[in-house]
């Protein structure tokens, strides 16, 4: 996609009439910053490592309502067990097949916008957010009130489906109240060869409110995902997030979080899995902005073939922030002599009395344990799948929720199934 | 049982083990002694499929068959065990996951209906009391944080476990406390019968007191220079291996 494709695109979103006159100027902000930056390339610092042909290289269109016929859709196939799920389905939403559990109020991104006379929290000026910006379609804000515990988790689910180069923008704000806690799971579907999503997700926490976060990103190896996901933590507050992401042709998650508030507590992990010639980029930062607060980041990777992927994982202890304690820690297996991984964990500390810690392997499997194991009588392949599965454990296995683990256990299997070889 | 012809084998451009042959007929007990470096664990990688050491000349037969092609887990399955000099940690990979599945795969081979996971418990729990070890192995990783000695038993309560024909035994006393000692030593001898057969690597002639070998050999550069009865292994440790090399 050039930048006349994304003009030409812009101009056709600039006419649709669903969003309120307001979002308008906030749109052409967006492109107009968007165009003075373009698309990154590898040389920028934070995009050394990923190449963007596979968005480059294709001509993107708008998701029309054409495009998502709902009478096509089965999402039997997605069932998880005691969950509302919301459907967006080639970037439209499918109100009848929706549900959120009461507590939960699910306004559109229009309605979210006029209640608040569009001063709303926008995200950076990164490319991808101004992009966002520009053509967010699919929005939602999910709000939960004061003092309200969701028992059951709430999931978005984005279905993607055969033979459409479209573009979907969704935009989602979660508004987490005073004490309030709620599980949240983003899912990444569909058989599409060509598909590029762009969302943006901005989070905010206040005081002494807690949410799990789940992004589950299986869509087709042939398409792009990209996540820009933005968190506030007010004091005490308690995010945990957990990515377990094995689709795409090119992904990169961009998720920053900035603890603002005392005791603040945030946890990032990512397990990802890529074969073939997938890229999977997923770059962190977590910004200590306030004293008490803990954090870590847990990455691993499974690479086999051809695959690539980056750990970028920054985590900045600002001034004032003492009594911080952060650890990173970046472990990745390569399958195979062709898989590349680019790992660098970084610590920037501007404060004293401060507990940080990183380090990051990046290797083959251990041949000594794939004798040990196969000389007590198990084949090969059965030797490598025990190797990887006991390098994943440490990711899966802390899941609290037993639904959404078997759910993510299941895809991991089916993943080590196809992915280990002699 | 077991018959190797002039072995010679090494790693990279280096020979280790210099036309070594060796015979173990069903039922015997094989002591093999030498100093550190002289090919005793090379000879155990070499019978049980370890990759990376060529063999250049000799053979290496196990029941009458040419076993020097075979991959480890075939080796493992037609009956060969090693309890390894250095059993391997393997964080993240349950014990019993690991003993069960192996001891599935092994069934399996035989013919036989594989246990579930009670018939394993059952199973195991009278292995794991054999050998005085308690419980709590059971939900571990493997060998990950298991001091010296327990990594041994650990090895032993495999080769119980999985019943292999001929079981090889690399130092399986070093880093035993006398008491765990005497207890590896019941359970080996337990074990012993007509079709089972031995090949124990030590350095002291105390585990021999404890498991009576039939033959004892001297392994020096490789070859195997001495071959003999239990007393032989008195006479090392009164003389060492000086008065036997060339
Ligand atoms: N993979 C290897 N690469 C290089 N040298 C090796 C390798 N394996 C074994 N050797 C060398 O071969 C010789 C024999 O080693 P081996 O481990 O068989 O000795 P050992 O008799 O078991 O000794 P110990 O009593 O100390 O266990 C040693 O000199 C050792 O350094
Ligand atoms: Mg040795």
């Amino acid at each position: 996609m050039n930048i006349s494709s994304f003009e030409s695109e812009f101009n056709k979103i600039m006419r649709r009439d669903y969003f309120t006159s307001h979002v308008k100027p906030i749109r052409e902000q967006a492109f107009n910053n968007f165009l003075e930056k373009g698309l990154p390339n590898k040389n920028w610092e934070d995009w050394r490592h990923t190449d963007l042909k596979p968005i480059k290289e294709i001509d993107f269109r708008l998701s029309e309502i054409s495009d998502a016929p709902a009478h096509e859709l089965d999402i039997t196939e997605f069932g998880l067990d005691d969950v509302h799920t919301i459907v967006i389905y080639n970037g439209h939403y499918q109100e009848n097949i929706s549900s959120v559990p009461s507590g939960v109020r699910l306004i559109s991104l229009a309605d979210y916008g006029d209640q608040n006379a569009w001063k709303i929290r926008e995200p950076n000026d990164s490319p991808f957010d101004l992009l966002n910006t520009a053509f967010m379609d699919s929005g939602f804000c999910l709000t939960i009130d004061k003092g309200i515990q969701i028992e059951s988790p709430v999931r978005i689910l984005y279905i993607s489906s055969t033979e459409k180069n479209i573009m979907v923008s969704p935009r989602m704000y979660i508004d987490l109240g005073e004490s309030s806690s709620i599980t949240f799971i983003e899912q990444y579907e569909g058989n599409c060869n060509e598909y590029f999503l762009n969302g943006s997700l901005i989070v905010e926490l206040k005081e002494n409110s807690r949410m799990s976060h789940f992004r589950i990103q299986n869509n087709s190896v042939d398409t792009v995902n990209i996540g820009n996901i933005h968190v506030q933590q007010d004091s005490a507050s308690h995010y945990t997030f957990n990515q377990f992401a094995c689709g795409s042709r090119l992904g990169r998650l961009n998720l920053l979080a900035d603890l603002n508030g005392k005791g603040a507590e945030c946890f990032i992990n990512g397990l990802t899995l890529t074969n073939n010639i997938q890229h999977i980029d997923n770059h962190i930062v977590t910004s200590h902005n306030a004293p008490f607060c803990t954090s870590s980041q847990y990455f691993r990777s499974v690479l086999q073939d051809r695959s690539s992927g980056v750990f970028n994982g920054r985590t900045i202890v600002s001034e004032g922030a003492e009594k911080t304690d952060s650890k990173q820690s970046n472990k990745n297996l390569l399958l195979s002599k062709g898989a590349l991984m680019n790992s660098n964990p970084q610590l920037e500390i501007y404060a004293d009395d401060v507990k940080c810690s990183h380090g990051s392997t990046t290797g083959a499997l251990d041949q000594d344990a794939l004798f040990y194991i196969r000389s007590r009588g198990l084949d090969i392949v059965s030797a490598k799948s025990l190797l990887i599965r006991a390098f994943v454990s440490e990711m899966i296995e802390p899941i609290h929720h037993e639904n959404i683990k078997s759910y993510i256990i299941s895809k991991f299997d089916a993943w080590l199934n196809e992915n280990t070889v002699q | 049982m077991l018959d190797i012809q002039d072995l010679h084998a090494g790693v990279d451009n280096k020979e280790i083990l210099k036309g070594l042959s060796l015979n173990i007929k069903p039922g015997e007990m094989h002591a093999v002694m030498g100093r550190n470096g002289s090919g005793k664990s090379t000879l155990s990688n070499v019978i049980t499929g370890r990759e990376g050491y060529y063999i250049s000349k000799g053979d290496v037969r196990y029941k009458n068959e040419s076993i020097i092609e075979w991959p480890p887990e075939q080796r493992a399955l037609a009956g060969l065990f090693m309890s390894f000099q250095y059993p391997v940690v393997m964080p993240g990979v349950n014990n019993t996951y690991f003993l069960k599945s192996a001891l599935n795969a092994k069934r399996k081979h035989n013919g036989e209906k594989e246990l579930d996971a009670a018939g394993f418990l059952k199973l195991i729990k009278e292995k794991l009391t054999e050998l005085d070890m308690d419980t709590s192995y059971l939900q571990r990783a493997v060998n990950d944080g298991f001091s010296g000695g327990e990594k041994k038993r650990n090895e032993v309560l495999q080769m119980l476990t999985l019943e292999p024909e001929l079981s090889i035994l690399d130092e399986t006393d070093s880093g035993l406390d006398i008491d765990a000692l005497k207890i590896i030593a019941d359970g080996v001898n337990k074990y012993r019968s007509p079709e089972r057969s031995f090949l124990v690597i030590t350095h002291y002639q105390r585990l021999l007191k404890y498991i009576e070998p039939d033959v004892v050999h001297v392994l020096i550069d490789g070859k195997i220079v001495r071959s003999g009865g239990k007393e032989l292994a008195i006479e090392l440790e009164e003389k060492g291996y000086g008065w036997l090399e060339s």
